[in-house]
């Protein structure tokens, strides 16, 4: 009688241990940069929650993670490429433990071991993507417009929609002048200042919460938008076309980093090695629109999410494009020019 | 002048400050994903606000932070008001300018000034700095009615209680307080209101580790195409409909 | 005027306690914040940090720059519109709220409270829903053969200064009706007694004695109006920023946070301000002396 008493006093505290307290994993990233049902399938799959929280600008997020550097509220977050550079010469991230990680030889060889994080030590490529011009079909005749140059014309002014970033906004600027967007001479960069503040009063919002929302509500029909953007709103909208300009589209990718004083580092990892599955980065990729650098992951996509050029571009779309490089110290000359953009009228 | 204009206009302003609520409540019930289309009548996006458990775990959070806010407002503005009416002591005017500033300053600069505080001090963003900062701002609003009240008390009931050698802490439990309660459930019911309603000083204050409502609606509301933010309107509205009906009661039984 | 005070013996403990609490509260939530916000507003501007040693006066400068001071002015001006908006609607609400039976005030009171347990931002986002080129107003119209095209409502200045009166109305209103109620008919039937047409009552008694309410209200509406940030990010687009959307940038985004600082002194200045005049009117009514 004993020994059957002891067996279940030990069979419960034994139950009593093993159940694990519940899990958090602080996901900081863009809105509308992942799908609700990867977030669900992941916490079905590992138990752990996902508290998801958003950002508009890399500006935000990064402002944000420096004031909340000590007490590590955030373990993952989403960093643009120049951002991976900058926080990390800053001492920020802490470093990725490629062990834990199973499919980070899916990703495309092109977009690993770049000079903004040598060796990924720090970060994983998670989705790239451009930005280009977006345009009403319904007011404005697709066919008429080819360039960034074109937002200038008259007869767009007050119906314009540009992104809320200081690199992509002056990227329009300096390539309508023939200047490189990664540009670090201040006489270029105020060139493009003055070119945008001509077309600063035909601006009619700034939107990077969710780029396609102002075409959708019909308050602008012309201007920047992200290309995940303008195929998540074709679906509400057909004649929501996206264009590659002629002076060039903007290409940018952004990663996975762990910041210095994350919590829960363990479920970080888990997460990112999630999304590395191939099917998790197919379905990522055709629900919001962005392309993914998982090779295998890009076999698995339906044929018409592949032949979509705003989500995949041939080569005569990138003809001209130029990926967000780091420009250093010359940020500082670029944000106080965006100020006086957004400050005058 | 007509009788009935001044009824008129009462009713013409308040229907205004109303419409806008009144067409969350309507599109909270559409079928369309787009809230400019009526496509019929559907409860799909209330099942989607509760299958949002951020958005959930937000809503409860905003209505403990305001509870505990109005709550601690209420004891500490209550106490300050007493102190002012009761007690002598150097340095009340200064005490009255400082809530004086707190109540007219714009939010935004104590939003700023408590941030930089927090910073100063190390204090983790969350739950409790956003609870100084509610307790901050509703403080002067308790205060104020709380001392309105005590201005109007008839001496006599504390002359007497003196001379039954009554002390202090029993004289402010047995007559004061009772006297005062209308007062405190007006102050309290005036800080929950301020907490609940504010956006300003939360987005600096607070933490993803205590996510409110007013962070976890913000992009969405950006966006503008979310119709499950018209349910978490009607919800509030539902909310404080039954507060509002709560609190007539209250308020009706404590004027015998 | 002061209650009995309590029996020398008793009160010491309690007392004490209760100063000590209310003091250090103000003090290091009110008092040293402020403090902190002035001091950092003389300070410069640090790429990886938030502030850094060098004092310097170039916030305030930036601040005089035109640039800015556009911003500000244009700012400022929303401003006062929306309280000029918000008095013409409050001020004969207030009235005659003040004119209503007894038994319905307590409610009608508490319905202008009901709204904002509706959170601000869900409240804007409203807004947003009806005057939006696709919303509410714009269908009504368009489908009762109103108009034919829609009329460009949000993303103007107009949208924010909508926003903004929605919000701050109720701030308005009550402070006019406490000296509403206060004011007692016998006035108003003495006036008229002695000859006085309505006119002339009205400027001559009920304006100078609701004077102070109406100071009140243009305190409580005129500030806050020019810091709602949330009401420009929503309903303003790109070129109606306010004053609280310069300092939130800079905090949030930007990471200047003395030139944030600077610029939340010179509302704080504003405040100062006004709060001088409305103790100028208050004194003029012979209201002083509190003690």
């Amino acid at each position: 009688m004993k020994k059957v008493a002891l067996a279940a006093i030990l069979a419960v505290t034994l139950a009593g241990c093993s159940k694990q307290e519940e899990q958090v994993l602080n996901l900081y990233n863009w809105s509308e940069y992942m799908p609700q049902t990867v977030l669900d399938q992941f916490t079905q799959e590992t138990g752990i929650k996902v508290v998801y929280t958003t950002y508009d600008s890399n500006e935000a997020m990064y402002a944000r993670l420096k004031l909340l550097d000590e007490s590590s509220q955030y373990d993952l977050a989403v960093p643009s490429t120049y951002y991976v550079n900058k926080m990390r010469n800053e001492g920020l991230l802490a470093p990725i433990d490629r062990s834990k990680l199973s499919g980070f030889d899916n990703i495309n060889p092109t977009l690993v071991n770049l000079d903004i994080d040598p060796g990924n030590q720090y970060s994983v490529p998670y989705l790239w993507g451009t930005t280009g011009i977006a345009v009403n079909g319904d007011v404005i005749d697709p066919a008429g417009v080819t360039s960034w140059a074109d937002l200038w014309r008259p007869e767009y002014q007050g119906r314009i929609m540009m992104m809320n970033d200081v690199r992509e906004v002056f990227h329009v600027g300096l390539r309508v002048l023939g200047y490189s967007a990664n540009s670090t001479n201040p006489e270029e960069i105020e060139a493009a200042y003055n070119k945008l503040a001509e077309l600063m009063p035909g601006v009619r919002t700034f939107n990077s919460d969710a780029p396609r929302m102002p075409y959708l509500e019909g308050e602008t029909d012309i201007g920047m938008i992200w290309n995940g953007e303008a195929v998540m709103g074709a679906e509400d909208m057909p004649a929501l076309t996206y264009i590659y300009p002629q002076e060039g589209a903007i290409v940018w990718f952004d990663s996975f980093v762990i910041p210095k004083n994350a919590k829960n580092v363990e479920a970080a990892h888990k997460f990112i090695d999630f999304v590395l599955r191939p099917e998790i980065a197919a379905e990522i990729s055709t629900e919001i629109g962005y392309a993914t650098p998982n090779l295998p992951a890009r076999e698995l996509l339906d044929e018409e999410v592949k032949a979509d050029r705003a989500v995949y571009p041939v080569a005569e779309d990138m003809v001209n494009a130029e990926v967000q490089e780091d420009v250093g110290e010359a940020l500082l000359v670029y944000e106080k020019f965006w100020e006086m953009l957004k400050a005058g009228r | 002048m007509k009788a009935w204009l001044p009824r008129v206009y009462l009713f013409l302003v308040y229907a205004l400050l109303y419409l806008p609520i009144a067409v969350l409540v309507v599109y909270s019930f559409n079928d369309s994903r787009t809230a400019y289309r009526w496509g019929g009548w559907s409860l799909r996006w209330y099942e989607a606000l509760f299958s949002n458990h951020a958005m959930v775990q937000a809503m409860w959070n905003s209505l403990w932070l305001a509870l505990a806010a109005a709550t601690v407002s209420t004891l500490i503005g209550a106490l300050t008001a007493l102190a002012l009416q009761r007690y002598r002591f150097r340095g009340k005017k200064a005490l009255r300018g400082m809530l004086f500033v707190v109540m007219m300053s714009p939010e935004i600069v104590l939003a700023i000034s408590l941030l930089a505080l927090f910073l100063l001090v190390g204090l983790q963003l969350g739950f409790i700095s956003l609870l100084l900062a509610h307790v901050t701002f509703c403080l002067p609003f308790v205060v104020i009615t709380v001392a309105a009240r005590l201005n109007g008390l008839d001496q006599r009931l504390l002359e007497a209680a003196r001379d039954l050698g009554a002390g202090e802490f029993t004289t402010i439990r047995t007559i004061l307080v009772p006297v005062m309660m209308p007062a405190l459930l007006a102050g309290w019911l005036l800080g929950f209101t301020l907490s609940l309603d504010d956006v300003v000083v939360s987005t600096f204050v607070s933490g993803p580790s205590y996510e409110i409502l007013p962070l976890r609606i913000y992009s969405m509301v950006r966006v503008g195409l979310k119709p499950e933010v018209n349910a978490l309107g009607s919800l509030l509205l539902v909310f404080s409909l039954i507060m509002l009906v709560i609190s007539q009661l209250i308020l009706m039984r404590s004027k015998r | 005027m002061m209650l009995t005070m309590p029996s020398q013996s008793e009160r010491q403990p309690f007392r004490t306690a209760v100063l000590i609490l209310v003091w250090s509260w103000l003090l290091l939530l009110v008092l040293l914040p402020n403090l902190l916000v002035i001091g950092a507003s003389f300070m410069s501007r640090d790429p990886s940090d938030f502030l850094s040693m060098p004092l310097t006066l170039d916030n305030y400068l930036r601040l005089v720059d035109p640039l800015y001071l556009q911003v500000f002015l244009h700012s400022l001006y929303m401003a006062v519109i929306t309280t000029a908006l918000c008095l013409l609607i409050g001020y004969p609400f207030a009235w005659a709220l003040a004119r209503v039976d007894k038994r319905w005030q307590t409610l009608l009171m508490f319905l202008l409270i009901v709204p904002f347990w509706t959170n601000s931002l869900v409240r804007t986002y409203a807004i947003k829903l009806l005057l939006a080129s696709n919303g509410l107003i714009n269908s009504a119209l368009q489908s009762l053969g109103i108009t034919d095209a829609p009329i460009t409502m949000l993303y103007t200045e107009g949208a924010v200064i909508v926003g903004l009166v929605y919000l701050l109305l109720p701030f308005m209103i009550l402070p006019l009706y406490a000296v509403f109620e206060d004011l007692r008919r016998e006035l108003l039937l003495a006036s008229h007694d002695l000859g006085a047409g309505r006119a002339a009552t009205f400027f001559h008694v009920v304006l100078p004695l609701t004077m102070p309410g109406v100071i009140a209200g243009v305190l409580l509406v005129l500030l806050p109006a020019m810091g709602m940030f949330y009401v420009a990010d929503v309903l303003g687009g790109a070129k109606n920023l306010l004053v609280g959307n310069v300092i939130k940038n800079q905090f949030l985004d930007a990471r200047d946070w003395p030139f944030g600082a600077a610029a939340s002194v010179l509302l704080t200045l504003a405040m100062a301000v006004l709060l001088l005049a409305h103790r100028l009117s208050r004194r003029r009514l012979g209201e002083e002396g509190e003690t």
